[in-house]
């Protein structure tokens, strides 16, 4: 079933959008203006600029191997015990990541809306719609990111519009807030939150014309990018960089902000929070679905479903690790950081590989001929 | 695959089950919560540590808080005394219960009130928070700490100080609303509309707050004989504590000052040649420039406003508004007294060091490098803004004079 | 002639050996009998015939064999049951002419072996008078309510078709009412159905296939595609599944239903099925299947898509802002049947703050003095309005009407005068169950009110989390169903341009040319370039009435167009 190549650009532009977007957009204008103060936009910008570039290496990749994941042509690339060492890690990255993505949400949840509700319980029934959507094969997988896509855009643009009449915009000057290091390093952490757009190696398997990867790659990017960065731009322009330090999760604090004209719901924070359900359900979906996939393949077996209950309870402990909202911010800087070599420069180094390999194959054959 | 599904299901019913085993964790039912509606908070007066229940501490802790002890005065909705639905006479009993109990921080008298009440706390639907001026000039960064740490409470209640004790607020009863603090926050919220009042909610409070070059501002409230409010001024803060208040005429500077596009001030201003007698002319729109430069090092503001204004009312039949140039005067008028007025403003608030008009902001984002060298903590800035200079440019333009001629 | 005295020496032994131990025999069933025969020709031997005959037959009273004689000189035997023949046809149609040697025959001399060409070329006023050989087959057409001849010494029977059954007048459909449109509904016989569907479809590419289900019923199945339209692998797919259906009885489409459809366990339907003849000629255009079952109103359409569920025939017979409107006020109840309540418990229950406070604390106050909390309140309220909607489907309509008031008016009222329900529960459910019934197909709507419930308990634990939690969980398992291939969500996700035009908006029907391509016909084309031509006056408006009033050959086009019509 899943040799059917039946995912066209538009799904896989949705898949990609809908993956990025996910629990990164409640902190990211803290972690931007923690690195920029008022150069938060331009932090962001350089972020989405290195996830960008991670996001084409691996589109290059696949479009190069089109009917491969990253799991398969790494041993074509590197020989099968190296290959193998790093898929390894590759899965056990993404393992930890839809842990850390479960286990931020709950703690939003049980800080923001249901106090008393035990923190493993609302870990437990993401994780488990996760599973259990994620035992379809690919192309329902594509159907449903596709489908979540609109409800996920629309709250933040609404959020951000409705925000705007409170809005600074001295705010948001001057533009270049700090120093160029620690900007960098901002950045690196918001590139980290893009870190779902590796989920493009798998799906490029599945795609109806795989060579159209690239143009779903940069519509993906300039739509999640500049969502995020239209985000960043309205929570500094409403707050100002220093109230912005003292919040967690300073989108959250926009919903709050904002009520819709007309009194009609009063407060728009929870509402914004049960849509933003969803795009945390798509992302965390996706990356519980590339890790069994990439077990399977890892194993060559026939089948993920079982798998996908298999992993729940490993993805559960590993959620619940983290001991509280400081420890568990730290480890995600720090999951992120590592995660950055793993998912551009590690397909970087592939790509190269790759590229240098068959040149020389052509140089033989050419020598042949 | 449809036996896989069938199991998927089952097991996914068990989990929806299991939570069932063990109870909804966060529901209350609505008419379980205490619905706080507005709390007041005021100096406690003295005894006050007798009064206050054992809550959180025991008497002759050390680890008490240092500031004085408050006391907070809150309105609960009483379900039932608000009936569904337009019902006459309904009247008779007060819809709501004000208590008053004593403690060190909000936090600590909430738990103190809890204590004395049944129903949960609810502080979803507070709508209002009244601080005595005694407290405002105490410096109220004690009470953000916990209205921004506690998640019920909304970004967009409003906060406004109070002449007398906050607690007279609580118990005041005006007639033209059931509930008596949705009075007060409506009268809050319509002071936006009506162009009286820049939008003044906590959480933008606290985002001025927080910001280097620019001071809080709240509403100054004030009960006038039994029934009715008024809105008395404009309570100016330098860093958390009030610093002083202005008159309401010169909130309608203010907002010229920050540039509010809604108007809603009147002023008299002079007839030309008819020096005893004077036109009512309000401000319908204004629109704001402000210019911030360095003039050899020293900070300097332009601030240009342009008043988009209409004449209201003229007092005596004898003088009449009929030519262009009567107009014009009427505008030169218009714009000599805001010119006037402002400059006043900004000077008065120079005095205490309270930039409301954030033209330390302007001055944040244009120029960072002397932001920098010179401004290192917001005590800094307000030093320098005690000596900055400024000018303020006024234009007037009187788009109508009303339905009636002369 | 060899292979007739065979069978005929099979039947002789048959009855010879019930004779000899009748009592075991006796005990087989005259099915199983006749499935023994199944390759047995029918005898020449008269006797023969009418013995079998009453062995199978005999049992019933309302089976009729009549002895005659062919032109006064040949024996011959008619086996017919009395109540499902047409006794008039039977008595002027075939008796007559038989036993009356008409006029044109008067001077042949008729022999044995003319005598079946002449009996159905020259005397039979039947258009269904036929040949046939097969015992089994005879048999079958007695059953079926036909008339079957034997004429001593032809090893042949005639079989005429006098089949006559009451069946009830065409009728609007009942489950499917229309304020502007046709008003045909389908019936129980499967031959008026078809002939409903041909008369809107004259057109040789609109096939039947025919095929018999059901041990029993021998209930006939028609498959009905428009070739060139319908995907093959849909139709061989349909097919394929409903051969494979071994069952003693069908009476109605929905056993078979049970049997196609993908996800048995799904509470959505996944075959579409409809009593209206337009709604199914309209699908079979859009390049679906059609399934009719002899004995059942109820024409099943596959594939389907959710989309269809909320549409209907109006939406494309009204113009397309007023069937845009509808389909969306449609939607609206959709959502509202599925989640109403379970907001209202989150509300409630967990977040009071979304409410406006004034409403709020109004809210409180008619809560106050109910003993159960919000989830309960709700869940008993529904229930109790889920029995009384089931009550009342059951009822005449004289009582029903009564016990819908007394129901709604008196239980809610007392309800909550008596402190069981609050004010604002009962308007929830009140506009829950209204718009459960605005959906126009039954069977989705009972999927969205059972899931209701799950989502209710779901917002009983975990508030809004839980609503969304449920809603997405719904969601994903729609968007993993697939209906014969196509994907249940179909034009939404995955999506399909030109199907989406018909999806939350009913478009106007020229902009959309071409049929929504997820059903993979082979021909999508809808409106020709020319026929879009003929639409040109909506850009262009009155300047170019105006125009075609002047210049003369415009108006010529329209008249001609016109007399094709008629």
């Amino acid at each position: 079933m899943e040799d059917l190549r039946e995912i066209t650009t538009l799904q896989a532009t949705t898949i990609l959008i809908s993956t990025i977007i996910g629990v990164g957009v409640l902190p990211l204008p803290l972690f931007a203006v923690r690195a920029g103060e008022t150069g938060a936009p331009l932090v962001t910008l350089f972020g989405i600029g290195i996830a960008a570039i991670g996001l084409f290496i691996i589109t290059k990749l696949g479009i190069r191997h089109p009917s491969k994941t990253i799991i398969t042509y790494s041993e074509e690339i590197l020989g099968k015990w190296l290959g193998k060492v790093c898929s390894i890690f590759v899965i056990i990255f993404f393992t930890i990541l839809t842990a850390l993505a479960a286990r931020e949400f709950g703690t939003v949840v049980t800080t923001s809306v249901l106090i008393e509700t035990p923190l493993d319980v609302t870990v437990i029934v993401m994780l488990v719609l996760a599973a259990i959507s994620a035992r379809n094969n690919i192309n329902v997988f594509a159907y449903i990111h596709n489908f979540y896509v609109p409800i996920i855009l629309a709250p933040v643009l609404i959020v951000v519009a409705v925000s705007l009449k409170n809005a600074n915009i001295l705010y948001l000057r001057p533009l270049i807030g700090s120093d160029f290091k620690e900007m960098f390093f901002g950045a690196l952490t918001v590139a980290a939150l893009f870190q779902g757009s590796f989920i493009m190696t798998l799906i490029i398997p599945a795609m109806k014309q795989p060579k159209k990867a690239m143009k779903a790659s940069i519509w993906a990017i300039l739509i999640s990018g500049g969502l995020y960065l239209l985000l960043v731009i309205a929570t500094v322009a409403v707050f100002g960089t220093e109230e912005i330090k003292q919040l967690f999760w300073p989108t959250l604090e926009l919903a709050r902000t904002t009520s819709l004209p007309g009194n009609i719901l009063q407060r728009l924070d929870i509402v914004f929070l049960s849509v933003w359900v969803t795009a945390v359900f798509t992302t965390i979906f996706a990356s519980y679905y590339l890790t069994i996939y990439s077990i399977k393949q890892f194993f060559r077996l026939q089948d993920h479903k079982m798998l996908s209950y298999f992993i729940l309870p490993f993805v559960y402990i590993l959620a619940m690790l983290p001991e509280d909202i400081f420890q568990m911010y730290e480890i995600i800087r720090y999951v992120g950081r590592i995660g950055l070599s793993i998912t551009i420069l590690y397909p970087l180094f592939l790509l190269i590989l790759d590229v240098l390999k068959s040149k020389r194959r052509k140089h033989s054959e050419s020598k042949q001929v | 695959m449809s036996q896989n599904k069938y199991r998927a299901k089952r097991i996914f019913l068990l989990i929806c089950l299991l939570p069932l085993l063990t109870g909804c964790w966060d529901s209350r039912e609505i008419e379980q919560r205490a619905t706080v509606l507005a709390i007041g908070i005021d100096k406690a007066g003295p005894g006050a540590e007798e009064r206050e229940a054992e809550v959180s501490h025991e008497k002759g802790d050390i680890s008490i808080p240092e500031e004085n002890m408050i006391e907070i005065t809150v309105q609960i909705a009483i379900p039932g005394r608000i009936p569904l639905g337009p019902q006459v006479g309904a009247g008779e009993k007060k819809p709501v219960l004000v208590v008053h109990v004593v403690g060190h921080t909000i936090e600590d008298a909430i738990y103190n009130l809890q204590q004395e009440i049944a129903d949960e706390i609810f502080l979803g639907h507070l709508r209002l928070i009244v601080l005595s001026e005694e407290v405002a000039k105490e410096g109220v960064k004690r009470f953000n700490d916990y209205l921004r740490r506690n998640p019920e409470i909304r970004r967009t209640a409003s906060m406004v100080v109070s002449k007398e004790k906050a607690s007279k607020y609580m118990e005041a009863s005006p007639e033209l609303e059931r509930v008596p603090s949705l009075y007060l926050a409506e009268m809050v919220d319509s002071l936006v509309d009506l162009g009286k009042f820049p939008e003044s909610f906590i959480g933008k409070f606290w985002s001025i707050f927080s910001s280097e070059g620019q001071d809080g501002y709240l509403p100054y409230f004030h009960i006038k004989g039994k029934k009715t409010i008024q809105i008395n001024g404009l309570a100016y803060f330098h860093g958390d504590k009030m610093v002083g208040k202005t008159n309401p005429q010169e909130i309608g500077s203010f907002m010229a000052g920050i540039g509010a596009e809604k108007g809603g001030y009147p002023i008299f201003t002079d007839i030309p040649g008819n020096k005893k007698e004077i036109a009512l002319v309000q401000a319908v729109k204004r629109k704001t420039r402000i210019k911030a430069s360095l003039k050899n090092g020293k900070p300097h503001v332009l601030v240009k406003v342009r008043y988009e204004a209409k004449v209201s009312e003229k007092e005596s039949p004898n003088v009449k508004i009929k030519k262009e140039e009567d107009i014009r005067a009427l505008e030169r008028g218009f714009s000599n007294a805001g010119q006037r007025s402002l400059s006043d403003l900004i000077a008065k608030t120079q005095k205490a060091k309270s930039d409301i008009f954030g033209f330390g902001e302007y001055f944040r984002a244009q120029f960072p490098e002397y932001w920098k060298q010179n401004v290192e903590t917001e005590e800094g800035w307000g030093n320098i803004y005690e000596n900055l200079s400024y000018d303020v440019e006024v234009d007037t333009y009187i788009r109508h004079s009303g339905m009636k001629d002369k | 002639m060899d292979k007739v005295k065979k069978g005929g020496g099979i039947v002789v032994l048959f009855f010879k050996e019930k004779k000899k131990n009748g009592q075991i025999i006796s005990k087989k069933t005259p099915s199983s009998v006749v499935e023994e025969h199944s390759k047995n020709k029918i005898s020449s031997s008269l006797d023969e015939t009418v013995h079998f005959m009453k062995g199978i037959f005999g049992d019933s009273n309302d089976f009729v064999i009549k002895h005659f004689e062919v032109f006064g000189q040949f024996h011959a035997a008619m086996f017919y049951f009395s109540d499902l023949t047409d006794q008039t046809v039977i008595n002027n149609d075939i008796l007559k002419p038989l036993m009356y040697i008409p006029n044109h025959l008067l001077q042949r001399k008729i022999v044995l072996n003319d005598l079946k060409d002449v009996l159905i070329n020259e005397t039979l006023y039947h258009s269904q008078a036929k040949l046939d050989d097969c015992l089994d087959r005879l048999v079958d057409f007695v059953l079926r309510g036909e008339t079957v001849i034997a004429i001593e010494g032809i090893a042949e029977g005639i079989h005429i078709g006098t089949r006559k059954l009451e069946k009830r007048a065409v009728n609007q459909p009942e489950t499917e009412q229309v304020i502007m449109g046709p008003r045909e509904g389908f019936i129980e016989n499967i031959a008026t159905n078809l002939a409903l569907l041909r008369y809107r479809l004259p057109t040789p590419d609109f096939c039947v296939k025919k095929m018999e289900i059901g041990r029993l019923t021998k209930s006939k199945v028609a498959i009905c595609y428009i070739k060139g339209i319908a995907d093959n692998k849909v139709i061989n797919e349909v097919e394929k599944r409903l051969s494979e259906i071994d069952i003693d009885v069908i009476m109605d489409a929905g056993y078979l239903e049970q049997f196609i459809e993908d996800n048995p366990f799904s509470p959505f339907p996944q075959v579409h099925s409809t009593e209206r003849p337009d709604k199914a000629v309209a699908n079979l255009a859009e390049g679906r299947v059609a399934i009719l079952v002899d004995g059942s109103p109820f024409a099943l359409m596959v594939p389907v898509v959710f989309s269809q569920f909320y549409q209907t025939v109006e939406d494309y017979s009204t113009r397309f802002l007023m069937g845009s409107f509808v389909r969306l006020s449609r939607m609206l109840a959709l959502v509202f049947s599925l989640i109403f309540p379970s907001l209202y418990v989150s509300f409630i229950s967990f977040n009071p703050e979304l409410l406006p406070t004034e409403f709020a604390v109004a809210v409180a106050g008619g809560r106050a003095g109910i003993p159960f909390p919000a989830v309960v309140e709700v869940l008993a309220m529904e229930i109790a309005m889920e029995v009384l909607r089931e009550a009342t489907v059951r009822l005449p309509k004289q009582v029903g009407g009564a016990l819908s008031i007394v129901g709604v008016l008196v239980i809610g009222e007392a309800a909550v005068n008596a402190g069981l329900a609050s004010p604002i529960t009962v308007v929830v459910i009140a506009l829950t169950t209204i718009g459960s019934f605005a959906t126009p197909a039954y069977v989705a709507a009972f999927a969205l009110r059972m899931l209701r419930f799950s989502i209710i308990v779901l917002a009983g634990i975990f508030g809004l989390y839980g609503v969304v939690i449920g809603v997405i969980f719904i969601f994903n398992h729609m968007l993993s169903l697939k209906s014969f291939g196509v994907p249940y969500m179909a034009p939404v996700s995955p999506e399909n341009y030109q199907g989406m035009k018909d999806v939350v908006i009913r478009s106007p029907l020229w902009w959309m040319p071409k049929r929504p391509t997820f059903l993979h016909q082979e021909n999508v084309a809808r409106l020709r370039e020319k026929r879009n031509k003929a639409l040109e006056h909506n850009k262009i408006g009155n300047d170019q009435r105006e125009e075609g009033t002047s210049g003369g050959p415009k108006r010529n086009h329209n008249s001609s167009s016109d007399d094709n019509l008629n």
